[in-house]
């Protein structure tokens, strides 16, 4: 005890010294030697009844003495860890003395086996039950330590949760497809807090008594105080922690952890700056451009919201038919049922029901290639009500402006191909329309340059292909 | 080096090409059980189109990229002379390398002294990327070019390196990467394999086994296209007069039904019937994709047709060729190097004369190649991919060549999802060894078919026991270049 107590003293700042806490750190892996030098032990005893195993009845005392020898250290061990006050305590209290429980039994063991000793009626049977139980129940109190106690049963079934007294699995947060349904806590800062904060700053595992698990938990702060000032991101730990260099000694998230994303760091800069309010929608705090933009990635927001949700397959019939048009549907991914359809290399002609029929597919189809195919203006009136379109090729036809008007209604439209036809001004009226298109192909086109430039001088960031 | 160049004198025989087509034509029939078909089936009545894979067709994810060109640089193009300048090696020229760095052992070992590039390098585009007087087309296009500077292989020596730069594996026999995509994403054409090399002239050491299919059905190898009036044997028809042609097939075809009523269902004697007309339908379709009589000289003249080089003629042929079988559906088509009298870009010696022979055949028609499919709106979905199969040392073998280094080698890529005007990756002073983000061969496999839709860890074939991957066990997609 006095060379443990030198060995404490020596520590920096009335914590424990380095090398206690270096030991400490073992204690994870030696607590494994115990378990399974033990739980053989008691397997072999149980075994030897048989003859077959009568042999290795004499050596079961070097088991049991090999179980007690590792009990001792992964204790010691366990011990110096607990000096670093990271732990919930009543856990931790239970987990100590359980764990002491199952160093004395396998002790008794190793000279009953020795000695040879008997013990009245059922007293071994009851003794090795006795080891094994202590060390599962000590093992599963160590996990919810580590891990927290919510961890074991975090996917289990309902009913065995609901049976060990948790209940139902939280139903997560619908996921935001709008901007101005995102409430700036639930889906933003929480979020983060969880999965970058909440392993080591939880109910049971509460490093630097700070615990983030809640919002309330959250303003109470940490050993050192506050670690949020409303309005201040500059004065709150929390955000100074984050955004220190990666290297320097009191950077968070610690121990090797995934560091916060750019973006992440400045959203809770922003939640911070505004008074970190702990509920609200997003879009009433006053956001301006550059941190919408941020939310709207991590979100994914800035990706098609086409895309993000789920058709419904398409119906048999119609790719029967649109095949025997000459159409070659292509699947584009193999969780959702998104078609490309390509008539580009029909060897049959473009009839008016072949577009109706395409309108079938109004719902999956987001690429459309009908390059090529002798499309006219006539048949732009049907192409153009294919909402979903993202992509639509109509290179090589003789399409004019009147032609393009029909266009319109394509509000998903991201790139559009009208390489070698005859459209003109009518861009000039159509581009404006398309609230998402990006990529404009009109190289071999009646248009010329003045409408190039009237077009970029409009949209800015629309990439124009023109020659 | 005569074997290589003389590998492929025999052209892929109509019948054979048909072979290679039809258990492709099986798996699309297949798709259309899904509920998604890839062409028409009216024509091909009575169970022609039998699956041959239990594969579900189609991309993982919404792909960025349709189609690949893979433009191979045969031989190992020196990448302190085109994309990776280092001016220490002008300064420390004719000094011996040995002792300013370690020198590995190289193939030949005639290790002489540090050499500068006979080029000079300018910066070029709005990225301002370096690219040297061997590339002044090229440069033109670096807007639009990812480039790494960083690649290594683990072969130093041709074929194993083609190996494992086509396969992912330094040993003969794996499926080649063009075999994989066509596996996973099928042919969009029924009258042309998904799959095209476009022979340019050189076959690369290793030979076919750089284009197989491996252990993936042989419906997925590649077919190659040679260049000039016959690309594929017997495709001009013989019969003078078209109609005796038509009626000996018809002919044939009611023989053949007969006998299939007599024996029931026979998959021999149905392919034979559909080979036999998709033959007849190739003898139009074949010449109707190598005759450019649509193309405008202005096309023409972009890609190099009026170039005074007949290499930089063919070259830009094949380059057009390519674009062509894009427009038609072709999935992934590699075009070799022409045959220049400098032997590859294998210049152990005389690199200035070998190297500008070299960049002078396909500089023009690669950039011709990039712009037009810019100009139609095609390098949205489609990827050119530029590399050799390893780099060359920045000291001399001899006197005047380049040795083979594996530690280190630029490629670039451009077109679809790719980010236009990035650098990825560094080597260090002498252009010698990769200090920063080293890409291997993997990495760059997986990012391209990260590109076509293909999480290059879920496309897997079960052979010998094992879900084989083009990857292996390896490969990181490199987000960087990705836009």
């Amino acid at each position: 005890m006095n060379v443990l107590s030198m060995l404490l003293i020596a520590g920096a700042e009335g914590g424990p010294s380095d090398f206690l806490m270096f030991l400490g750190r073992i204690h994870p892996l030696v607590v494994h030697l115990p378990i399974g030098f033990l739980l053989l032990a008691a397997l072999v005893e149980w075994v030897v009844k048989k003859p077959q195993f009568q042999p290795i009845k004499n050596y079961t005392y070097y088991l049991w003495g090999l179980g007690s020898i590792s009990a001792f250290f992964a204790v010691l061990f366990g011990y110096f860890l607990s000096l670093s006050g990271d732990y919930n305590e009543s856990t931790l209290f239970w987990h100590k003395w359980v764990g002491v429980a199952v160093l004395l039994f396998s002790l008794v063991c190793y000279f009953l086996s020795k000695k040879q000793w008997k013990l009245p009626a059922y007293g071994k049977p009851v003794l090795i039950f006795l080891v094994v139980f202590a060390i599962f129940y000590t093992g599963h109190l160590g996990g919810n330590l580590t891990h927290g106690s919510t961890y074991l049963l975090e996917y289990a079934p309902n009913v065995v949760r609901n049976f060990a007294g948790m209940p139902d699995k939280a139903v997560p947060r619908e996921k935001v497809t709008v901007l101005d349904s995102a409430d700036v806590y639930l889906d933003l800062i929480s979020p983060i807090l969880d999965r970058r904060c909440v392993s080591c700053h939880n109910d049971d595992k509460k490093k630097g008594d700070l615990n983030l698990n809640t919002y309330a938990n959250l303003v109470l702060g940490g050993e050192s105080g506050e670690v949020m000032v409303p309005g201040d991101s500059n004065a709150s730990d929390m955000y100074r922690r984050i955004t220190l260099p990666e290297t320097h000694d009191e950077f968070m998230p610690t121990e090797g952890k995934p560091p916060l994303s750019a973006d992440e760091v400045a959203m809770i800069g922003w939640w911070i700056q505004v008074q970190a309010p702990s509920r609200g929608f997003f879009v009433d705090l006053e956001p301006d451009e550059e941190i919408k933009n941020k939310v709207e990635k991590y979100l994914g927001l800035d990706k098609n919201q086409l895309l993000s949700q789920t058709v419904q397959p398409a119906k048999r019939e119609v790719v029967d038919s649109l095949s025997n048009f000459g159409f070659i549907l292509n699947s584009l991914m193999s969780d959702n049922h998104f078609l490309e359809a390509n008539f580009s290399l029909s060897e049959q002609p473009l009839k008016p029901q072949v577009l109706e029929t395409l309108y079938g597919l109004n719902e999956q189809l987001i690429w459309l290639n009908m390059s090529n195919s002798d499309v006219e203006d006539v048949h732009l009136e049907q192409i153009g009500k294919l909402e979903n379109l993202i992509k639509l090729n109509l290179s090589t036809n003789a399409i004019t402006d009147k032609g393009l008007v029909h266009l319109a209604r394509l509000q998903n439209l991201e790139s559009l191909n009208l390489y070698k036809t005859k459209v003109s001004n009518g861009l000039l009226e159509l581009v404006p329309q398309l609230p998402n298109l990006k990529r404009l192909y009109i190289s071999d086109t009646q248009a010329d340059s003045t409408i190039v430039a009237q077009l970029q001088q409009q949209h800015q960031d629309l990439l124009i292909e023109f020659d | 080096m005569s074997k290589y160049h003389n590998f492929m004198r025999r052209p892929l025989s109509r019948r054979e090409m048909l072979t290679v087509c039809k258990g492709g034509f099986g798996s699309l029939a297949f798709m259309s059980l899904f509920g998604v078909s890839t062409f028409s089936c009216s024509r091909s009545k009575g169970g022609i189109l039998a699956p041959t894979s239990n594969v579900q067709l189609g991309p993982h994810y919404l792909p960025k990229a349709k189609n690949v060109i893979f433009l191979y640089m045969d031989g190992g193009v020196s990448q302190v002379d085109s994309f990776d300048p280092k001016p220490r090696l002008a300064k420390e020229n004719g000094q011996d390398p040995r002792k300013k760095f370690k020198v590995d052992a190289t193939q030949f070992d005639n290790v002489g002294k540090i050499l500068k590039s006979p080029w000079d390098f300018k910066q070029y585009g709005e990225c301002g990327m370096p690219v040297s007087d061997l590339f002044p087309h090229i440069a033109t296009c670096v807007d639009d070019i990812a480039l790494i500077r960083s690649m290594t292989s683990q072969f130093p020596e041709h074929t194993n390196a083609n190996y494992f730069l086509h396969t992912g594996s330094g040993l003969q026999g794996r499926p080649s990467m063009g075999s994989w995509m066509t596996y996973g994403l099928g042919s969009e054409n029924k009258n042309i394999p998904g799959y095209v090399v476009l022979d340019g002239g050189l076959i690369p050491p290793g030979g076919l086994d750089n284009f197989k299919n491996g252990f993936l059905p042989a419906s997925y190898q590649a077919s190659i296209l040679r260049a000039g009036p016959q690309p594929v044997a017997n495709i001009i028809p013989k019969e003078k007069i078209p109609n005796l042609q038509e009626q000996k097939l018809d002919f044939i075809k009611q023989l053949d039904e007969k006998q299939l009523e007599a024996v029931g269902e026979a998959d021999a004697i149905e392919s034979a019937i559909s080979n036999y007309e998709l033959a007849y339908k190739m003898q139009s379709s074949i010449p109707e994709l190598t005759e450019f009589k649509e193309e405008t000289e202005a096309t023409k003249k972009l890609y190099g047709f009026d170039s005074d080089d007949p290499h930089t003629r063919g070259y830009a042929a094949q380059c057009l060729l390519a674009r062509r079988l894009v427009e038609r559906g072709v999935r992934f088509i590699e075009l070799t190097c022409p045959k220049v009298s400098a032997d590859r870009w294998d210049q152990h010696g005389n690199l200035k004369d070998g190297h500008e022979k070299n960049a002078h055949a396909v500089d023009q028609p690669i950039a011709g190649l990039l712009k037009d499919l810019k100009s139609r709106g095609m390098l949205e979905e489609t990827l050119v991919v530029w590399t050799g199969e390893f780099g060359r040392t920045p000291f001399a073998q001899g006197l005047d060549g380049r040795d083979h280094n594996p530690s280190a080698f630029s490629m670039w890529m451009a077109g679809a999802g790719i980010k236009g005007g990035t650098i990825f990756g560094k080597t260090d002073e002498y252009g010698y060894r990769v200090i920063e983000n080293e890409v291997t061969v993997h990495d760059l496999h997986a990012t391209i078919m990260h590109l076509m839709g293909i999480d290059h860890e879920r496309l897997t074939f079960r052979f010998g026991g094992r879900d084989m991957r083009l990857t292996d066990v390896h490969g990181h997609v490199i987000k960087d270049v990705l836009a």
